[in-house]
């Protein structure tokens, strides 16, 4: 019993990171229709920057967060700007495998930067923890999955009252009428991009501050947000946060109960389970793009 | 005509055993190539996770001879193919119906993850040796170096791939696999049996990389998971086609020719820069020549 409560307890905690780092991926999806195959790169730069400044200047790393968030913003906007952006008229599966050959550059970048080991951020309460009932939480953990979920709510509300957020979305459900509406496609395209890149980088730290990370890890981290946006449902943060709690408890489920090798697999199984029975994802319409 | 024939057969008795070794490469790749695009070129359904049937047709081939181990030198290779093919026909065959109801960039990915998953079940299921690694029978005939016998067999295979892809091509069937690639709920109002012939193309191309899968089995000698399944394999099928030209029948020919070349010859002592220079090259491909060799030279004679 206590091992169940704490397998999902782990699972918790680890969907909502999963969440966090697959929302960027999620809006850029539903907003652009662009399956941006760099975001695990977004993610990781994020995780390095983070590295870098609470070091340079000894500060908690998620105090980080804000400067990190406006640098990857900034990255963000320019690179959809004046490079996905030539892709995204033309077939789907180029915008893709564009994004693919940038993640391949930076990889590379990254291991000539930081070397090809593995890295992590230890804030000074690495090692604290306590306990709820039988169930043991990390204090890294739990401030893990705190920023997640204040970082989900945030967006949410930003897209749902904010002026550009409403902007955002109008565009996700109607290009053509929102254009005719007098909606500067092209910068609010940029604007989606960068928002995703800043919350692709504060997921990053979280990430950071959790797990250890290698310029290597970026293609799973693509893959899981993927994952996550496909379980959940496109476009919105409520979809991610779904998606990956779901994702993180069977991920947990099965390292704990089948074997450790195996979470990708019943993470597969589950997406095509899914496919099969509810193509549109759990929440919203994840499919209106891909049939 | 003639003259190329000559050189692409008679050319490796008389080459470095290193370019022999690119040659091969290239020929196998350019067979791959064009497996991969009567699915992913005609009927546009671009897969990310063709590894997949190189790994299981190469495993199980490699399960069946090693159960064998008493049989003529000559049969080991047709049991192989027969068994490689054979699984990889079923295993196409049953992912077919959920996999194919995705299209474009949800299709790509979904392959990646059978490529991933099948690598994850050779790696760690006991019986598929995939971590320990899976030895092949030597099959080259004594008197002939096995590099020059693998590089004949590729060039078979090859062109093997090749006429049926042509014939494919300029079929009923091709037709109708370019008809949904251009618009395929139109194709399928026009009575097109859009499903029949994505599953056959997905079954026709899958069994096709198998077989190459087998034979890149026997020219390695011992393969493990990491040998066979490999991301960058899913990657380069795809960049043929696009370098070549997508969609068409020797554009994957042409770009896995090239991009063999680049990366073994030119690129092959600046391993460092390896990943860097395979993204440069994906990008500009994409921004500078979206429709690859072919389309390039089909707009100057425009």
């Amino acid at each position: 019993m206590n091992l169940i409560a704490q397998t999902l307890a782990d699972g918790l905690v680890l969907g909502g990171i999963y969440a966090l780092a697959a929302v960027g991926f999620s809006l850029i999806f539903g907003v652009l229709h662009v399956i941006n195959l760099s975001h695990g790169i977004l993610v990781l730069m994020g995780a390095y920057l983070a590295l870098i400044l609470s070091t340079a200047l000894r500060i908690d790393p998620l105090l980080t967060m804000p400067l990190v968030m406006i640098g990857l913003f900034c990255v963000g906007y320019v690179y959809q700007r004046f490079l996905i952006q030539r892709a995204v008229d033309r077939a789907s599966v180029n915008s893709m495998l564009l994004t693919f050959g940038v993640a391949l550059m930076l990889q590379n970048a990254m291991i000539w930067l930081f070397s090809p080991d593995m890295k992590s951020i230890t804030p000074s309460y690495a090692f604290a923890s306590f306990k709820l009932g039988p169930v043991n939480f990390d204090a890294v953990r739990v401030s893990a999955l705190a920023a997640s979920l204040v970082l989900l709510s945030l967006l949410a509300l930003f897209l749902k009252f904010s002026p550009l957020g409403r902007v955002i979305r109008a565009t996700a459900q109607q290009t053509m009428a929102a254009q005719l509406c007098g909606v500067n496609v092209r910068h609010v395209y940029a604007l989606t991009f960068a928002v995703s890149a800043a919350f692709a980088g504060a997921a990053g730290i979280v990430i950071g501050i959790i797990l250890p990370f290698s310029p290597a890890d970026e293609g799973n981290w693509t893959l899981n947000a993927f994952v996550v946006v496909v379980l959940g449902g496109v476009g919105s943060p409520a979809g991610a946060l779904i998606g990956g709690l779901l994702l993180g408890i069977v991920n947990t489920l099965t390292a704990q109960y089948v074997g450790p090798a195996f979470p990708n697999v019943t993470m597969f199984l589950l997406l095509v389970l899914l496919l099969l029975v509810r193509p549109h994802g759990l929440l919203g319409n994840a499919f209106a793009a891909s049939r | 005509m003639v003259a190329a024939a000559v050189v692409l057969a008679f050319g490796p008795l008389v080459l470095p055993s290193f370019y022999v070794r690119v040659g091969q490469l290239m020929l196998y790749s350019a067979g791959l190539g064009v497996a991969w695009a009567i699915l992913g070129g005609f009927a546009g359904y671009a897969s990310f996770g063709h590894a997949a049937f190189i790994g299981v047709g190469a495993f199980a081939a490699g399960l069946a001879e090693s159960y064998f181990p008493n049989l003529p030198t000559p049969l080991l290779l047709p049991l192989g193919l027969v068994v490689g093919g054979t699984c990889c026909a079923i295993l196409s065959a049953v992912i077919a119906y959920p996999i194919l109801r995705l299209r474009g960039t949800f299709f790509a990915i979904a392959m990646l993850g059978v490529s991933h998953v099948c690598a994850e079940v050779t790696n760690n299921v006991d019986f598929f040796q995939g971590s320990l690694g899976l030895n092949f029978p030597p099959i080259a005939p004594a008197s002939m170096d096995p590099a020059i016998f693998f590089y004949e067999l590729y060039l078979v295979a090859g062109l093997a791939v090749l006429l049926i892809a042509w014939k494919i091509r300029y079929s009923r069937f091709g037709a109708g696999l370019l008809s949904i690639r251009e618009d395929e709920d139109t194709a399928r109002m026009l009575g097109v049996p859009t499903e029949r012939y994505k599953r056959l193309a997905f079954v026709v191309s899958a069994v096709l990389t198998g077989l190459l899968g087998v034979i890149y089995g026997h020219s390695l000698g011992y393969i493990t998971t990491e040998s066979v399944y490999r991301d960058d394999t899913n990657l380069s099928l795809i960049v043929y086609s696009l370098l070549g030209g997508m969609g068409t029948l020797y554009g994957p020919v042409i770009g896995a020719f090239s991009l063999v070349f680049v990366t073994q010859v030119i690129l092959g002592r600046l391993l460092d820069f390896h990943l860097f220079a395979t993204g440069l090259m994906l990008v500009l491909l994409i921004l500078l020549a979206p429709g690859g060799v072919l389309g390039l030279l089909k707009r100057r004679a425009a």
